[in-house]
């Protein structure tokens, strides 16, 4: 194994991370508010379909995200007014919102393009692939940043700022205290369910963004339901992350690097077993993990006593 | 006399209370097909001949209404062992995964096996459960152990059973007498097959599996102690906690009855109707998901269950007709259904907010059932 074939998996890495990672964020934030958000896939494959679209028909790359964001955007207020408003049982909305978009958007597909299945056209407009000068002389390091996007680059200054707002502004310490007992929030003025709905579409918006990248970075296409689990990896990323921004990252990374393996692997193993290897590492992270803070708080029990 | 009086009332007040358990979901269909009607006409086409072709073509025509009733059967299935553990408050989404293992090592030893048909078939059909069932346990030992959120491993289980078949149908199971493009296991032998119910259709005897699932079900839930402590589970979630082991053991046979209930409708389907074991053909159907919605449409309720599937499965044989005559995709199908689930949940929530006491219905919003993760 030589150093330029690990640039490569990092590389292919870093690209899989950032739809985990947008959608990871949207999860945290509706965790944080004490939302159980399961419409994650629904958010990012309806702004994955929306980014094409508005892509096919004006070739405008800022056009087609904020497509894509909006999409998602809309997508997060219905399960806001349902689930949040309304009080709607979670699993329900979230289920039924997901297998609608996945249907919505095969039909659409259908009835615009005329299309089963994908779209893929050389009209369609990527993002714009950077290459930051300097860096990409560097051996090692100009491989395993080659052609990421801005959107790439964008989605870790997303967590950050996240991060500054919830935990360094007041408005953010009145969000956390919205999940952390509503009740109280409110009686001190917090509006909570305005927050938890904000909270919601906001996660639409990332989710959006997300299912932009997917259609619109590595790949130009749309493809029926192109996010197969990712949605609810990125749930199972935020629940590693603890739903914290910064921590957030590191298991989005982590997922992503399942991916970018899984990817690596495929010429030496079928490809079809190698695609179960984010699936499955889904399952062993949230077991190593659980288990790891069951024994953490054993042992603080222990020393309580 | 008295006695005999007392069940006429009894029986007049659970009709009744059937009755008015139905009002919401036709309502809600109502809607659904109203929405429906919408994108009909957004497409350029009017509502009523599209539906009036849709109904023909699923209800009414006795050919279409078998393969209706055909398509009903692996859904009607699904839906029994979606609500086996949702009931309990267990957010089984693998459905999907239970039933692709299940099916699949139920094929495989059908066709490795030695030994008379008849008896490998029942095996079969024995191993196939069990797989199923042990493929369900998987999600339900890491929630009992590491409070692994069952939503999540159930979803991702889904993933790998589909891609671990696909990849023995490609490669070491492959039939290799095929145009190899079709990726499918050889076929089984005649004997194993599921007798046809109908001499002009592929209607068959899974039908009749489906309908006994539904009757087994009926028992667990009314007339079983253990249909009764898994509900409560579901219903208060402290007496679960409180209860200590008994409530482990009746959350993994909960689960693992409804990973075999699952395996149960991928072998109708292979059994009776494909006679082989192909790549997607569980998944592409969207068996396990139908039969997710029928089950949130009816709020668990197995009869109710088993009418919503048929209805659902006979707006897919529709669609695809209308797609077929009309040029309007078969997904509307999907669409109106995913609109009566959603207009189902407006419904749990108007008597939210009627009672004030916390949501009624059989379905446990996760927030308040037990296997929320932690973090």
């Amino acid at each position: 194994m030589n150093s330029a074939y690990i640039a490569s998996i990092l590389n292919s890495t870093l690209r899989s991370t950032t739809p985990i990672l947008l959608a990871a964020l949207g999860s945290a934030i509706c965790s944080r508010v004490g939302v159980f958000n399961i419409a994650l896939e629904a958010q990012m494959l309806i702004g994955s379909f929306f980014s094409i679209v508005v892509n096919y028909f004006t070739g405008s790359v800022l056009l087609s995200v904020m497509a894509g964001m909006l999409a998602g955007s809309l997508v997060g207020l219905i399960v806001a007014i349902l689930q949040v408003k309304y009080k709607a049982a979670d699993m329900v909305i979230g289920t039924s919102l997901n297998l609608l978009v996945n249907g919505a958007t095969s039909f659409l597909l259908y009835l615009i393009f005329g299309l089963r299945g994908r779209l893929v056209d050389n009209r369609l407009v990527s993002l714009s692939k950077i290459n930051l000068p300097l860096i990409k002389d560097i051996p090692f390091l100009g491989r395993v940043l080659e052609n990421l996007t801005i959107i790439d680059y964008l989605a870790y200054v997303i967590a950050i700022l996240l991060f500054i707002y919830l935990f360094k502004t007041v408005s953010g310490f009145r969000t956390l205290s919205v999940g952390i007992s509503k009740e109280a929030a409110e009686s001190l003025g917090t509006k909570g369910t305005r927050v938890q709905m904000r909270m919601v579409v906001l996660s639409g918006a990332l989710c959006g963004l997300g299912g932009t990248v997917l259609s619109m970075g590595q790949v130009t296409m749309f493809t029926e339901n192109m996010t197969s689990g990712r949605g609810f990896i990125a749930m199972a990323a935020a629940s590693l992350g603890q739903n914290h921004p910064i921590i957030t990252i590191v298991s989005s990374l982590f997922f992503g690097l399942c991916q970018g393996i899984g990817l690596a692997l495929q010429n030496v193993i079928k490809s079809q077993l190698t695609m179960t290897l984010p699936y499955i590492a889904t399952i062993v992270a949230l077991v190593v993990f659980s288990r790891r803070s069951m024994k953490s708080k054993k042992a603080a029990k222990l020393e309580k006593m | 006399m008295k006695k005999v009086k007392m069940s006429e009332n009894k029986l007049a007040s659970s009709l009744l209370r059937g009755l008015k358990a139905l009002r919401q979901p036709a309502l809600a269909t109502v809607f659904g097909l109203f929405v429906g009607a919408l994108v009909i006409l957004a497409c350029g086409e009017s509502p009523f001949p599209v539906y009036k072709e849709m109904f023909t073509k699923s209800f009414i025509q006795p050919f279409y209404l078998f393969s209706t009733l055909t398509r009903a059967t692996p859904i009607i299935i699904c839906a029994m062992a979606t609500a086996m553990a949702w009931r309990a408050g267990y957010i089984n989404i693998g459905v999907e995964g239970q039933m692709i293992a299940g099916s699949f090592a139920a094929t495989a030893a059908a066709l490795y096996i030695p030994g008379p048909p008849v008896l490998v078939a029942i095996l079969a059909w024995l191993i196939g459960m069990i797989v199923g069932a042990l493929y369900a346990l998987i999600p339900a030992i890491l929630n009992w152990k590491y409070q692994v959120t069952m939503v999540i491993t159930t979803l991702m289980l889904n993933y790998v059973a589909n891609y671990i078949t696909s990849y023995f149908v490609t490669y070491p199971l492959k039939d290799p007498s095929g145009d190899g493009l079709s990726l499918q296991t050889v076929q089984l032998s005649k004997e194993m097959w599921l007798p046809r119910l109908s001499t002009t259709s592929t209607f068959n005897a899974g039908f009749i599996v489906a309908i006994a699932v539904v009757v087994f079900m009926l028992f667990i839930t009314k007339r079983t102690v253990f249909g009764y402590e898994s509900k409560m589970g579901g219903f208060n979630p402290s007496f679960a906690r409180y209860g200590g082991a008994k409530q482990v053991k009746v959350m993994l046979v909960t689960m693992a009855l409804s990973g075999a209930i699952a395996s149960l409708g991928g072998m109708t389907e292979v059994f009776g109707l494909k006679y082989r074991f192909a790549d997607g053909m569980l998944t592409t159907p969207s068996y396990a998901w139908t039969g997710l919605m029928a089950a949130l449409i009816a709020d668990l309720n197995p009869v109710g269950m088993l009418v919503v599937s048929i209805f659902l499965s006979g707006l897919q044989i529709g669609g695809s007709a209308i797609q077929r005559s009309m040029g309007i995709p078969l997904e509307i199908a999907t669409i109106i259904q995913c609109c009566i689930t959603l207009f189902v949940s407006v419904k749990l929530v108007i008597r939210f907010k009627k009672h004030k006491k916390g949501n009624k219905s059989g379905i446990v919003s996760s927030q308040e059932g037990k296997e929320v993760s932690e973090a």
